[in-house]
């Protein structure tokens, strides 16, 4: 039918504009001129503007700027890291736990422990963040990146056993037994057959765990003071006193653009069919 | 001996989980009995006056009652948004890769990044909206500067935000739907309006429920959005919860009335959860499928 | 030696286990016998510790192993759906129990060989198990567990997921694999009466968690302690009917008297019940010393038909040779071959059994 197609066609066309508009926005403003800005919107480089670098030099502290977006950049990858391995490490441990072993204290079983992790996830951050304020400030870890890092493995951990305890139920646990029976004590069990089985599952939950890790917002806001601030913080700060655009469009682009690459990367993933196999 | 070993693996996790939140969590409720402020810094015993005081405090349940329109609107919208995309993607139109990883994009961007990106497309003076608007002959509308529109335009931005995690949920859950009762109703004679709101839409209510109740908590938390584009402004008319409690406890750096209005907004986010959660189980009960 | 003593488990209410005594000598199979759910399989995983136990004892060779830990036990199982380490090949699959035994680079090389040569997958060594048929990976799952040389083997119902065929042959194969030469405490575990009348050394019969009798496999066919034995180890069922014994005639209901055969001739008067094999009834030549029986169903599986009657004595069931022309409804008269009847006590235990005399 020629009219469902015709509409089929304008509704994926419109929504892919629309996906792309703020994107390609903040790409063409990031290197107009502040005259380019301020005198009204202007879309086409080349036609009605001419690009420049003033945007881009400015976010790496060039030109008398006082921004540079690399020291934040490098607290982001560093605290992301280090907060997705942890959270990874500690998660996937217990996950095995949790679905090998059944627990039981009083009425508090396997399913309720499970619950409790993923609720983590439910609490609004804004509850626990006077705690954690007065926490790092009388352990001396505030404005620190292994201050964040701690904070951020509340929210990670349960991220990594809700995706993890799903995959190890459907790894047979007579493959545990059978490991068992062979001689392999159940850490060598965890560490030498059945991990190397879950790399699937780990590289999903290593993937949300860094993404959301590196998205976070609120915890580096209220945490930091200018020592260890993250790349979303410093990129919002930047929208503070003054609003400049062209540089403002710059750093978003920069901050954007390893996502990006990176959403390039699950696709292919996601596309070979692993996730199937990996969130059985 | 199971037992130890049983205890080894779970008890890093959990030990470190509990010592980071349960402590909080109770260090929080032991503040709204205190008078914790920058007047009083230290923890001294009040009472329940904080428990009292909150009920007439207007700013915040303004707060709370905005939440409901703000993530019900969006949520509802990324719903039908993202439902659409799916259904295109699930019937193979648009299979290219440049679509998949286009649609993806959005969700792993950074919010609060793109949130400023959105900022200066509202932009009342220099922006691409009002600019297209005025080029068509319309009024340049005040996006930023009243409450209305405000509240549009940060719905706007997690429409585009979130409307991709919709989408991936979605169509995950239609690729696992079972073939037959499909074919049954094409032999029935079903045309594609019926078989999706007879078919389509109850097999897949349980995942559509899942991915509302998740989506909605994560709307009702909204911080990043409101406080890179307005600011909760104009005024305080475009506060949320988190972004009001932010502002009190940790600019004015008032914990104690900031802690109690934490732990009311968790008591009745729970509430409202559970309710929520009771009555979309309860609208999916299968009518005789 | 294995020697189990008293052993029982349970687990949420559930009983797996019932006082079981075993002692079982290294280089012999022990057949464990039994429906599903009689215990085979938790007999099994408590003797590898991965069960656990409620009370008794498990020794081995002299030694308390009941506290030691499933990697401290030295013994191997084969599981009924074949599994194996999914990501390593059929070599390194067969290789990775044998890291654990500290043997030389030459020795675990040449072991891993012959091992895969004995189950013929020597060619296939550097496959994945997922690329093999579910034969190919039983015996991947069998070298693995052989060419550990434990002491103690165990295998539950390790045929049961391949077809007939491959069964058959696998079957044969499988005695030569097991036993030539073996030191090891060998528990097969299985529902199949020809697989235990075929490799045991010894028939344990289970039933619900218990063990109801031990003995060679001709002992437990041609002796069976109880009527509950005697339908376990026969298939198709035993007949069992209640009848009398009346100055030295076998009566059965109101019309048959016969006299009793010689192998019976001891038993005193009274009320007794009665089994009889179900090739042992046999179309009826002399009407006078038969039941008339009327037919339930019929049933033809390989070269044999099953004929499921019901007479006036109660239910019966007739094997016969070859394909019949059956059906149900229709009527037959059944002769019993009186010298082939075992007589049981009101509480069901042996009292005499045909060809062997009294218990």
């Amino acid at each position: 039918m020629i009219i469902k197609r015709v509409l089929v066609t304008a509704f994926v066309s419109l929504w892919s504009i629309f996906v792309l508009m703020p994107l390609l926005w903040a790409l063409v403003t990031s290197f107009k001129s502040p005259a380019a800005v301020e005198n009204g919107a202007t879309y086409i480089p080349f036609l009605e503007f001419q690009p420049e670098l003033t945007g881009w030099s400015n976010i790496f502290g060039g030109g008398g700027a006082t921004t540079n977006l690399i020291p934040p950049l490098m607290n982001s990858i560093v605290v992301t890291l280090c907060a997705a391995l942890i959270s990874l490490a500690l998660g996937t441990i217990t996950s095995y736990g949790l679905s090998r072993y059944l627990y039981k204290a009083g009425f508090i079983k396997n399913q309720d422990i499970i619950f409790f992790f993923i609720s983590q996830r439910i609490m609004p951050p804004i509850v626990l963040s006077f705690p954690f304020f007065l926490m790092l400030k009388a352990l001396g870890l505030l404005d620190t990146r292994s201050g964040l890092v701690l904070v951020s493995i509340a929210g990670l951990m349960p991220i990594v056993v809700w995706l993890m305890v799903d995959f190890f139920n459907g790894i047979p646990k007579e493959l545990d037994e059978m490991a068992m029976l062979e001689g392999y004590s159940p850490f060598e069990v965890f560490g030498r057959v059945i991990l190397p089985l879950a790399a699937p599952g780990l590289t999903v939950a290593g993937m949300f765990a860094v993404i959301f890790g590196w998205n976070d917002f609120f915890y580096p806001l209220i945490l930091t003071f200018g020592q260890v601030v993250t790349l979303p913080v410093a990129i919002v700060s930047l929208n503070a006193t003054i609003t400049p655009y062209w540089t403002l469009s710059a750093a978003a682009i920069f901050a954007i653009l390893p996502l990006i690459a990176f959403a390039f990367a699950i696709e292919r993933f996601l596309s070979k069919g692993s996730l199937s196999g990996a969130v059985r | 001996m199971n037992k130890l070993y049983g205890r080894l693996f779970l008890m890093p996790g959990l030990l470190t989980l509990l010592a980071i939140i349960i402590f909080p969590l109770f260090f929080t409720i032991a503040l709204t009995f205190s008078n914790w402020s920058v007047a009083n810094a230290g923890f001294n015993w009040v009472g329940g006056r904080n428990w009292t005081d909150i009920v007439s405090n207007e700013r915040f349940w303004d707060a709370m009652m905005r939440l409901i329109p703000l993530s019900f609107l969006t949520v509802a919208i990324q719903y039908v948004l993202g439902f659409s995309i799916a259904l295109i993607a699930w019937r193979g139109i648009a299979a290219r890769r440049f679509f998949r990883v286009l649609w993806l994009v959005p969700m792993m961007t950074t919010p609060v990044v793109m949130s400023v990106v959105w900022k200066s497309i509202f932009n009342e003076s220099v922006g691409p909206v009002n600019d297209v608007l005025m080029k068509l002959g319309m009024d340049p509308v005040p996006w930023l500067s009243s409450t209305t529109p405000a509240m549009f335009a940060i719905i706007m931005a997690e429409v585009w935000q979130w409307t991709p995690f919709m989408f991936l949920l979605l169509l995950a859950g239609l690729l696992s739907l079972p073939k037959e009762p499909f074919l049954a109703a094409s032999i029935d004679g079903a045309g594609p309006l019926r078989t999706f709101f007879k078919v389509t839409l109850p097999m897949m209510a349980p995942v559509s429920i899942g991915a509302i109740i998740i989506r909605l908590i994560e709307a009702s938390k909204i911080f990043d959005t409101v406080y890179a584009m307005t600011n909760g402004g104009p005024g305080s008319s475009t506060e949320t919860p988190t972004y009001y409690i932010y502002l009190t406890g940790l600019r004015n750096f008032d914990l104690a009335n900031g802690a109690t209005m934490s732990i009311t907004y968790l008591l009745v986010f729970i509430a409202l959860l559970t309710v929520i959660g009771q009555v979309l189980s309860r609208l999916s009960k299968p009518k005789g499928i | 030696m294995l020697d189990i003593q008293g052993v029982s488990a349970s687990f949420n209410g559930e009983v797996f286990l019932k006082d079981i005594t075993l002692q079982a000598e290294p280089g012999h199979i022990y057949v464990l016998l039994g429906r599903t759910g009689a215990g085979k399989s938790s007999l099994m995983r408590a003797v590898g510790g991965l069960l656990p136990l409620d009370a008794g004892t498990i020794h081995f060779a002299g030694e308390d192993i009941t506290q030691k830990p499933v990697w401290k036990r030295d013994a191997a199982l084969v599981y009924q759906q074949f599994i194996n380490y999914p990501n390593k090949t059929v070599r390194a699959n067969v290789e990775f129990p044998l890291r654990k035994l500290k043997l030389s680079r030459v020795e675990l090389n040449l072991r891993v060989d012959t091992y895969l040569k004995k189950v013929g997958l020597f060619d296939f060594a550097n496959r994945r198990p997922s690329q093999l048929s579910g034969g190919q990976q039983q015996r991947v799952a069998l070298a693995r567990s052989l060419a550990r040389q434990s002491k103690i083997l165990m295998l539950d119902e390790p045929l049961m997921n391949l077809d007939f065929k491959l069964r058959e042959q696998l079957r044969e194969e499988f005695l030569d694999l097991v036993s030539v030469g073996s030191q090891a405490v060998t528990f097969y575990a299985t529902t199949e009466i020809t697989e235990a009348m075929m490799l045991g050394y010894q028939v344990v019969v289970m039933h619900e968690g218990s063990i109801l009798q031990i003995g060679s496999p001709s002992e437990v066919f041609e002796s069976p302690r109880n009527t509950l034995v005697a339908q376990i180890v026969n298939d198709p069922p035993m007949t069992l009917i209640q009848a009398r014994v009346t100055e030295g005639n076998f009566v059965l209901g109101s019309d048959l008297t016969i006299p009793l055969p010689v192998h019976l001739r001891n038993l005193g008067d009274g009320e007794y019940t009665f089994g009889i094999r179900a090739n042992d009834l046999v179309p009826a030549v002399d009407s006078a010393a038969s039941e008339s029986c009327s037919i339930q169903f019929v049933e033809v599986s390989g070269s044999e038909t099953v004929l499921y009657v019901t007479s006036p004595s109660g239910e019966m069931v007739v094997q016969l040779e070859g394909i019949h022309d059956f059906s149900a409804g229709g009527k037959i008269e059944l002769e019993i071959s009186a010298e082939r009847l075992f007589a049981f006590d009101h509480l069901g235990d042996l009292l005499i059994a045909p060809g062997i005399g009294v218990k």
